[in-house]
C-alpha cells in the first residue's frame, strides 16, 4: 500500500455534548462522564432523555445575522468545520476554491424548522409560514451552506445513509480524492433532531431507553442491562488530503483512512441482520480496501448503540471475525447517539485515540451482556498497534466501516 | 417610521444597528429577497400593516420603505 491510496486526516473538529470543540470532547470522553440528561423540551413525551450540545453561542461563532438563518444542524456543523480547517493550516482565503469537496452526512435534516412551522401553519395559516423553512431544513444545505462558509467550489454533496451518514461521507470523500476529483474535502455530518415528533417516533419503535433512575445511565453500550439509544445532537467535519499532497506541503498528519467498506443488509427497514452479515460485509471490505486482515485490526470503535439488538448483533460479528481480540469501545455510553453525525464524530475520536495512543472507555458498562465475547474497555486502555475500525450501521440495513491507520 | 423599521430590523433580522440608515438599500443591509418576505410577515404580524414583499423589493432605501410604512399605517 503506498502513501498515494490513502488519505490523510489533516485537521478535524467537533461539536458534541461532551463539548463544543475537540478537546473538551476529548476529555469528557476519556473520562467517561455521561451527558445523557432529562430534556426539558420533552416535556409531554413518553421518554424525555436526551445528550445535548450545551455551551453552544451561535451569534458569537457564526454571527447573529448568519446564524439565525441556520438550523442547528448546520451551526453544530459549521462551527466543527471552522475548528478543522483552522486544525489542517488551511487559509481558505489562499486555497483553490474549485479543489475543495464538502461531503457531509445527516438523518433528518431541519426537523425542528419544519415543526415550528407547521405550527405555524396549522395556527396562523400558510400565508405565514417562513420563507426560510425550506433553506433552513433541507438535509443538502448542510454541504450548501458550508461551501458557502469556506468558498468551496468543489464537488458538494450529502449523503443519507440513516445512523451511519457520516462514516459514508468520509468513506465517499475518500474515493473522490482518490478519484482526483478534489484535493481537499472537509467531510463528517452533522444532526439535531432531538425534537418531540422525531422523539414520539424513536420512542414508538422502541428504540430508546426508557431507563429509570439516573439519566447518565441510560446509555449503556454492550452492558447486560441496557434498553435503547439515547439521542443526541452534534457535529464532526474532517480535512481530508491525499496522504501524499498531506506530506508535500508538510502538513501534519493525525491519521490516515486507509479503508472503506459499505454494504447493505436487505434484510428489515429497522432490525440490523440478527447474524451481522450485512455488517460483516461491511468490515471485511473495508479490511480488503486496506489491503488488511482481522488480525491487523488492533482497536474497533463499534456503531454500540446501547439498543438490545444493535450491540448483540454487532459484539457477535466482532467476535466471531477478530480471534485476537481488538480493544473495542462504543463512545455513545458518553455522547448518546448523535444518528447521522455518529459516525464521523466516532471517527474523529478514533484518530484521536491513534493518535493518543490510548482507546476511551464504554461508559456505564457494567456488566458485558453474558452473550458476547468481546474485550471492551471500561477504563482508558493503551490502544493496541494495528489498524483501527469506525462501524456505523444505519436504519435501513446500510452499513459503512471505516479503517484507519496512524500517520 | 424609520426607528420602527429600524427596530424589527436589528431585533428581528440581526441587522447590525449602523448599518440601517434612511439611505441605506436594500444591498446596504443585506436583505435578500427571502428576508423580505420575512420583513412583510413581521410588518403584518407586529404593525398589522400589509405591504406585499413585491412592494418592499421596489423601495430603493430604508427611507423609502418606512414612507410606505407611513402611507399603509395612514390609510388602514
Amino acid at each position: 500500500m503506498t502513501s498515494g491510496a490513502d488519505v490523510a486526516v489533516t485537521g478535524l473538529g467537533l461539536v458534541t455534548p461532551a463539548g463544543c470543540d475537540a478537546t473538551r470532547t476529548w476529555a469528557g470522553v476519556l473520562d467517561g462522564r455521561p451527558t445523557a440528561a432529562l430534556d426539558p423540551e420533552l416535556e409531554g413525551n413518553s421518554v424525555r432523555l436526551s445528550c445535548r450540545v450545551s455551551g453552544f453561542d451561535a451569534d458569537a461563532l457564526l454571527g447573529a445575522r448568519r446564524a439565525l438563518r441556520l438550523d442547528p444542524f448546520v451551526r453544530f456543523t459549521l462551527v466543527a468545520a471552522h475548528e478543522a480547517v483552522a486544525d489542517a493550516g488551511l487559509d481558505p482565503a489562499d486555497w483553490d476554491g474549485a479543489r475543495v469537496g464538502v461531503v457531509l452526512g445527516c438523518a433528518d435534516g431541519g426537523p425542528g424548522t419544519v415543526e415550528t412551522q407547521h405550527r405555524t401553519l396549522l395556527d396562523e395559516g400558510a400565508q405565514r409560514v417562513s420563507p426560510l423553512l425550506l433553506p433552513m431544513q433541507l438535509p443538502n444545505m448542510l454541504a450548501g451552506q458550508t461551501a458557502i462558509e469556506f468558498g468551496a467550489t468543489g464537488p458538494n454533496l450529502v449523503v443519507a445513509t440513516a445512523c451511519a451518514s457520516g462514516a459514508t461521507a468520509i468513506g465517499t470523500a475518500r474515493d473522490l480524492l482518490l478519484l482526483h476529483r478534489c484535493d481537499v474535502v472537509l467531510a463528517g455530518g452533522g444532526e439535531a433532531m432531538i425534537t418531540p415528533l422525531v422523539m414520539a417516533g424513536f420512542a414508538r419503535m422502541g428504540a430508546l431507553s426508557h431507563r429509570e433512575g439516573d439519566p447518565a445511565t441510560a446509555s449503556r453500550p454492550f452492558d447486560a442491562g441496557r434498553d435503547g439509544f439515547v439521542a443526541a445532537e452534534g457535529a464532526s467535519v474532517l480535512v481530508l488530503e491525499r496522504t501524499s499532497d498531506a506530506r508535500a506541503r508538510s502538513a501534519r498528519i493525525r491519521a490516515r483512512v486507509v479503508g472503506y467498506g459499505a454494504s447493505a443488509d436487505a434484510h428489515h427497514m429497522t432490525s440490523p441482520h440478527p447474524t451481522g452479515a450485512g455488517s460483516e460485509a461491511a468490515v471485511r471490505a473495508a479490511l480488503a480496501d486496506a489491503g488488511a486482515g482481522t488480525g491487523d485490526v488492533g482497536h474497533v470503535n463499534a456503531h454500540g448503540t446501547s439498543t438490545p439488538l444493535n450491540d448483540l448483533a454487532e459484539g457477535r460479528m466482532i467476535g466471531r471475525l477478530f480471534t485476537d481480540g481488538p480493544v473495542v469501545t462504543s463512545t455513545k455510553g458518553v455522547t448518546g447517539h448523535m444518528l447521522g453525525a455518529a459516525g464521523a464524530v466516532e471517527a474523529a475520536l478514533t484518530v484521536l485515540a491513534l493518535e493518543k495512543g490510548v482507546v476511551p472507555p464504554t461508559a456505564n458498562l457494567s456488566t458485558l451482556d453474558p452473550e458476547l465475547d468481546i474485550e471492551v474497555a471500561t477504563v482508558p486502555t493503551a490502544c493496541p498497534d494495528g489498524l483501527a475500525l469506525s462501524n456505523s450501521f444505519g436504519f435501513g440495513g446500510q452499513n459503512a466501516v471505516l479503517a484507519l491507520a496512524r500517520a | 417610521m424609520f426607528e420602527t423599521l429600524k427596530e424589527m430590523l436589528v431585533s428581528k433580522l440581526k441587522v447590525a444597528p449602523e448599518q440601517v440608515t434612511p439611505e441605506a438599500t436594500r444591498e446596504d443591509v443585506e436583505l435578500d429577497s427571502l428576508a423580505v418576505v420575512e420583513l412583510s410577515l413581521l410588518l403584518e404580524k407586529e404593525l398589522g400593516l400589509q405591504i406585499s414583499d413585491d412592494e418592499l423589493l421596489e423601495a430603493p432605501t430604508i427611507r423609502d420603505m418606512a414612507d410606505l410604512m407611513a402611507e399603509r399605517s395612514a390609510s388602514a
